[in-house]
């Protein structure tokens, strides 16, 4: 299976930047978004889709670490 | 400097005393002797002269300063001496590369993988970008830019042709045998962990983001993470290729 060349990576960066922006409007709702993640699935490898729901995931914890603050006894949980 | 602002108060003409007699308790003169207060414009001179020594002073002592940090920096970077040794690599012509090849020349080196879902085109746009700076400013010696791959399963050499034509120009592709590219790649301290392949038998191959920046007596320089932007690479390169004195006559390439 060849890597994707240069315009098929672009067609699948542009995919998920759509995909994200819905989300983005709709509060990370992805019943929303339906349509989108399916276009997002089918223009990217199926790696690169889990690559990039690990970074979104990422992105919005850094988010928030950025915004809220650390709070390790709320992450930790009851032990 | 100093000996310039040390003339620059001899050259000064003589003051002219001051029109009004209610300035100065003596009569007026003609020129300037130890008269008991000293007319403005030669206080003013004494204290521009003395702010201009300090000023010049601490930016001396500052320059200084970044001189020492700079050293350190290269101190340190040498002590680790990343890449020693040879390797023995496949170019994307097909011919056997090893260290001796790139003597003579500066080399920016990158690891990555061509079913890289972002990081690795990015890295290359801005290696590319980087080495386009460079080749603007006139008097620097080229650069020759390296793509290694940590995924040679994949990564022949016919993969690495089509993915660098997106990059710049020069680049050249090195692979080899899973042997060849992991003694390489701990050579230069990058990790590299091929994940779980999916269904297709896709997968992807976390990795060090670094790009190495080699002299040309093959020598690791400076190391840029992914957070650098082209500007500062560029800028850095620059800063090595001024600083950088040959361990031995330059080597001519056959």
């Amino acid at each position: 299976m060849a890597a994707p060349t240069m315009e098929e990576r672009k067609a699948c960066w542009g995919a998920r930047d759509e995909f994200w922006q819905c989300l983005d409007s709709h509060g990370d709702d992805a019943a929303k978004c339906e349509k989108l993640r399916r276009a997002f699935e089918s223009r990217c490898p199926q790696q690169w889709v889990k690559h990039f729901d690990k970074r979104r995931d990422f992105l919005k914890y850094k988010k928030k670490l950025e915004t809220e603050g650390f709070h390790p006894y709320e992450t930790a949980g009851k032990s | 400097m100093l000996r310039s602002l040390r003339s620059l108060r001899l050259l000064s003409p003589p003051l002219s005393p001051p029109l009004s007699p209610s300035l100065s308790l003596s009569p007026p003169r003609r020129h300037f002797s130890s008269s008991p207060q000293l007319p403005l414009r030669h206080r003013l001179a004494v204290t521009a002269a003395v702010t201009f020594t300090v000023a010049a002073g601490w930016l001396y002592l500052r320059h200084q300063k970044e001189q020492q940090q700079q050293q350190r920096h290269l101190r340190h970077l040498r002590s680790l001496s990343l890449g020693q040794g040879d390797f023995q690599l496949q170019d994307t012509s097909g011919r056997t590369r090893s260290k001796a090849d790139f003597l003579g020349s500066w080399v920016l080196l990158y690891f990555g993988f061509t079913h890289c879902p972002d990081v690795c085109p990015e890295q290359l746009e801005r290696l590319s970008r980087a080495l386009e700076l460079l080749e603007a400013q006139p008097g620097l010696p080229p650069v020759q830019p390296v793509f290694v791959t940590v995924d040679p399963q994949r990564d022949d050499v016919a993969a690495l042709r089509r993915y660098l034509r997106d990059f710049h120009p020069r680049f050249l592709g090195l692979t080899g045998s899973p042997g060849q590219v992991r003694e390489v790649a701990a050579r230069f301290r990058v990790y590299v962990s091929a994940g779980p392949p999916d269904s297709d038998g896709d997968y992807v191959v976390d990795h060090s983001v670094l790009t190495f920046l080699l002299d040309p007596d093959g020598m690791f320089r400076d190391c840029y993470g992914s957070a650098r932007t082209a500007e500062e690479l560029a800028r850095s390169v620059r800063g090595h290729m001024e600083s950088y004195r040959p361990l031995s006559p330059p080597v001519t390439t056959a």
